[in-house]
């Protein structure tokens, strides 16, 4: 048997078993110290009752019958919140992508359009949320001032149910330019031999785009599909304090349902039972896109050198 | 060997780690008591900008005069109640806070009725007599009252001599408010007659039913019969007409925002407006809210107080500086600020005599003897959640549901 | 390579699209700052103002105590930043490199940490900081830095996963031990990364406005980004001090990412060759 040993192996055998988890180490303290306690609290917490002004009573499974069974607002916060998912994350993904492909073209002036990108993310939340709240007010905002000119009558965008969502997307994009700075470093960072042999081999800019370019940033589209999804389904802070859920509710994301469970109706055992339900789905989503992942997603460390046009067909993956 | 060596550098770097943890805990100062002994108290304001300065100012005064007691200000701003809220929760609220939502946090607040038994009648007889209603729950006092405000009609000077139309006068009802709107309206220069939030907080909107001789709740707490009866639909149907005539706008916020643009000429507000929209350029004048035909102009009151928390290691110390935050003086400093609440401040201050002031507590003194649903009602701020949907149904533009109907569906 | 003047037309008016909608609200803001009250909020907008007001930067800095705050800040950012470097490297390259017993199990684990709402969470962390004598200190906000973030320790290790295997193997072969192979050969060539997640991670440590909200009590305490937050009450918008501290608070992480721009322009295999 040793004959077929690999060379991968053999590497691994002059590691010390205990190696890795020293490197890992920090996270596991951490994890223990600052998360595993408070996770496990918020989970009893679930199965009570606390009105965090008063002592907590043990209710069982009740919160969690009562958000499955007794409250409309859990379904009807959870389908505003896909929807808003639906949309945000392709379109942020997409949107992040084309702005880190612009700004690498060879061409001038890129160190000025990279800054211009990347401003908005730089901006605090608080006055974020103010800035939008100006431009789309209905009848005295600057947005429909702007349209007046072009003979457009703005629709009332934070009024408006069937507005407001796009509202709340377009407000969110705004902060793009740290996915756009992600996608862009793992850009930088192909090689530039690949491109110059497709070139030679006759391929245009999009032969390159698709067999080079997006293969090569699979990792980091992982990364940003999973966190992207992960902050669209909480997503908070824009409309706590742009909409605060409105109008009519159709801003009333699962995320506000949670905080204002907690914070606003002082139900605390009851957002405990939210918080998990919510917990559990995104846990699922994200093993669910990993598993997908390997078929689309390609590590250079798990696969054999065979030269670029072998890195699909590459059986040798051993993927979470 | 070289790994033992790896590991020596590994150990060392986890152990910088360990050891900032370990150094920073004992490094915590005991929270109750300062340094030099002095018994340490939170003070937690929602206030902000200058009034957070003056108030600063006030504390250091207290700290001078006590040899024993040292305040700290706390000031959270808009994100107050999430604050206290998680102070609550893990035990470590503030020993004093500013408060007006007496009946979510009473479980958390320190009752005051025995501290006040000891200072006598006059003391409290001093206060006006609907502030402690306010800064009660369940029978119980517990806040001392530091401001308050009534809501007024606001209205833009300059509009209404633009119009040539003369200032609303006190003793006025809703039809003639809707007639002068009308009149100062402009639909080419976009100038509103009068602007109401299109989604507006139920605290603050029962004040129009109590004004049309109804209320949300009986004594018992019942909607039905109450909030769906004719006389509140009556109300509804009123401020959706205003907004579908066009004269009128419904706005997204509290309608400052709208008023500020210098576009509106009439809004409902307390008097958290009255430096904002000075400093806005806006050249203003209060009257008391419009009657409706068989009712009579009643506000809402919006009152803050200053409570001391249940869990509190010194509240004594900590009710001798709430006496000391709602005295004479302590009401004068803060003028600029907020109303005063003190009988003898308002008589020595002649805020009677003030033209926009006076106008604040004629409403107090016409709006004795109501109770708002929050005191009524459990469970109020998710009773209020759904009002706040029903009502901004009815009136958000892109909907104007039917009073009756979505009133009716609203109690069921 | 030519680049042909259609592709650059193309190019240029996409960037130019873009940029309408990243810049305008951002210039909105500048110009406001400049304004007046009275300007703020006239309608029909007033886009410039009649005369700068410069002073408007002054008395926002003046109104609280910015110098405290700023310093504050700068303590709070250097320090985790400094904390996440060390630890994410570390944690994402035992995750990237090495195989060994409950790897993926313990990585779902981690990853699952990004995933549990902050609302529930919150409290019980509040007492543990408070069993700690943390609160009211700029510890809650910095030590669990040194222990390493999700996000960051997720993002690297999908860069680390790009860089082939054969070349820690050499290294091994030729006896250099774990920490050299992880020092000497791994830290420069993640030099790219390291600097994006210094960026990112000062960037959202320096408009964190909710931890410090929680873990801090009184004004010698609170950072930047709090005392921004409090130019907003309940019923009243101080818009010219929020929109003049927004301008002067982008300065710094603007800069930084203007300097760091180079490092991350060179991308993570140009040391690997």
């Amino acid at each position: 048997m040793r004959n077929i040993t690999t060379k991968k192996t053999k590497s691994y055998q002059l590691v010390n078993r205990k190696v890795p988890y020293l490197f890992i180490l920090p996270w596991i303290i951490g994890f223990l110290v600052f998360t595993l306690g408070p996770l496990i609290l918020s989970l009893i917490m679930s199965f009570y009752n606390w009105p965090i002004t008063s002592e907590p009573t043990f209710v069982g499974i009740d919160n969690y019958k009562t958000m499955f069974t007794a409250d409309p607002q859990f379904y009807k916060s959870i389908i505003i919140t896909l929807k808003f998912a639906a949309i945000f994350v392709p379109l942020n993904l997409a949107i992040a992508l084309i702005l880190a492909l612009l700004i690498t073209q060879p061409l001038k002036g890129m160190k000025f359009f990279r800054t211009i990108f990347y401003l908005p993310a730089v901006v605090s939340g608080v006055a974020i949320s103010i800035i939008w709240g100006w431009i789309f007010n209905s009848e005295y905002g600057i947005l429909n001032y702007l349209l007046s000119f072009l003979g457009i009558e703005g629709p009332r965008w934070l009024v408006d149910p069937k507005w407001a969502l796009l509202t709340i997307v377009i407000a969110s994009a705004w902060g793009v330019g740290i996915m756009m700075l992600i996608f862009y470093t793992n850009i930088k960072g192909i090689p530039a031999e690949l491109y110059e042999a497709a070139a030679i081999d006759g391929a245009g800019p999009f032969r390159q785009f698709f067999s080079i370019t997006i293969p090569s940033i699979t990792p980091t589209i992982l990364f940003n599909v999973i966190t992207s999804v992960i902050g669209a389904l909480q997503q908070l802070t824009l409309v706590l304090l742009l909409t605060g859920g409105g109008p009519l509710k159709s801003t009333y994301f699962y995320g506000l349902y949670v905080y204002n469970n907690a914070f606003k109706h002082h139900q605390l055992g009851y957002a405990s039972a939210n918080a998990w339900f919510m917990f559990i789905v995104i846990l699922v989503l994200t093993m669910l896109i990993f598993k997908t992942s390997s078929t689309w997603v390609f590590y250079e460390n798990e696969v054999k050198k065979e030269g670029k046009k072998g890195r699909r067909k590459n059986e040798n993956i051993k993927r979470i | 060997m070289k790994f033992v060596e790896f590991k020596s550098v590994f150990f060392l770097l986890i152990a910088v780690m360990l050891l900032l943890v370990g150094c920073s805990s004992s490094a915590g100062e005991k929270s109750d008591t300062t340094k030099d002994g002095k018994v340490k108290l939170r003070f937690a304001t929602w206030d902000v900008g200058d009034d957070v300065t003056l108030q600063q100012d006030m504390i250091d005064k207290f700290n001078e005069s006590h040899d024993d007691i040292e305040v700290v200000l706390e000031s959270y701003g808009s994100e107050y109640d999430t604050k206290i809220t998680a102070g609550m929760g893990a035990k470590d609220a503030p020993d004093i806070m500013y408060m007006w939502n007496y009946p979510q946090y009473k479980d958390a607040l320190e009752p005051l009725d025995s501290y006040l038994e000891k200072e006598g009648d006059a003391y409290k007889d001093n206060f006006y007599e609907t502030l402690w209603n306010y800064n009660s729950a369940d029978d119980e006092i517990l806040g001392l009252p530091v401001g308050y405000t009534t809501h007024v009609v606001y209205y833009n000077k300059a509009l209404f001599d633009e119009a040539g139309v003369d200032y609303p006068k006190s003793g006025w009802s809703w039809e003639d408010l809707q007639d002068t709107a009308k009149k100062v309206a402009n639909k080419d220069s976009k100038v509103s007659g009068f602007a109401f939030s299109g989604k507006p907080d139920p605290y603050d909107f029962e004040m129009f039913l109590w004004s049309n001789g109804t209320s949300y709740v009986d004594k018992e707490g019942n909607l039905k019969g109450n909030l769906n009866s004719e006389k509140s639909v009556e109300v509804f149907e009123m401020f959706q007409n205003m907004a579908k005539d066009g004269y009128a706008i419904t706005t997204e916020g509290s309608g400052t925002t709208e008023m500020k643009s210098g576009k509106v000429a009439m809004f409902v507000y307390g008097a958290w407006g009255l430096t904002p929209l000075k400093e806005a350029g806006i050249d203003y004048g209060v009257v008391e809210l419009p009657a409706f035909k068989s009712g009579k102009s009643v506000s809402i009151l919006s009152s803050s107080g200053i409570s001391i928390s249940k869990n509190s290691k010194h509240k004594d110390e900590a009710f001798e500086f709430i006496k000391f935050w709602t005295n004479e003086d302590a009401n004068k400093e803060r003028i600029g600020f907020e109303l005063p609440v003190l009988k003898s401040v308002v008589e020595s201050e002649q805020l009677e005599q003030d033209e926009v002031k006076s106008v604040f507590y004629s409403m107090l003194e016409q709006s004795d003897g109501y109770t708002p649903a929050s005191f009524i009602v459990e469970d109020w701020s998710k009773v209020s959640e759904n009002l706040q949907y029903t009502f901004e149904s009815m009136l958000n533009p892109s909907t104007l549901m039917n009073p009756k109907e979505a009133l009716n569906s609203a109690v069921e | 390579m030519k680049i042909s003047k259609g592709y650059k037309i193309i190019m240029y008016s996409l960037l130019g699209l873009f940029s309408l909608y990243f810049v305008l609200p951002f210039v909105w803001v500048i110009l406001s700052a400049l304004k007046t009250e009275t300007e703020v909020f006239s309608y029909p907008p007033k886009i410039f103002p009649e005369v700068l007001q410069w002073k408007n930067f002054v008395d926002a800095w003046s109104s609280q105590p910015f110098g405290v705050y700023l310093k504050n800040s700068v303590i709070v950012t250097v320090m985790t930043t400094i904390g996440q470097l060390l630890s994410c490297s570390l944690i994402a390259y035992g995750f990237a490199r090495f195989d060994f017993k409950f790897k993926n199990t313990l990585f779902v684990l981690m990853l699952a940490t990004m995933m549990i709402p902050w609302d529930v969470t919150m409290i019980p962390l509040y007492m543990e900081f408070k069993m700690f004598g943390w609160i009211n200190t700029l510890k809650p906000l910095i030590v669990p830095s040194f222990f390493g973030s999700a996000y960051y320790i997720f993002l690297l290790r999908q860069f680390l996963m790009g860089i082939p295997k054969d070349l820690e193997s050499a290294a091994r072969i030729d006896g250099a031990n774990e920490f050299q192979i992880f020092y000497k050969i791994f830290i420069p060539i993640m030099k790219a990364p390291l600097i994006l997640i210094a960026v990112l991670n000062m960037l959202s440590v320096w408009n964190d406005y909710l931890g410090p909200l929680i873990y801090l009590q009184d004004q010698s305490k609170y950072t930047l980004a709090l005392g921004l937050a409090a130019f907003k009450g309940v019923h009243d918008l101080q818009i010219l001090p929020i929109m003049s501290i927004t301008l002067v608070m982008i300065v710094p992480p603007v800069v930084i990412f203007l300097f760091a721009q180079k490092y991350i322009v060179e991308g993570i295999s140009g040391s690997v060759k």
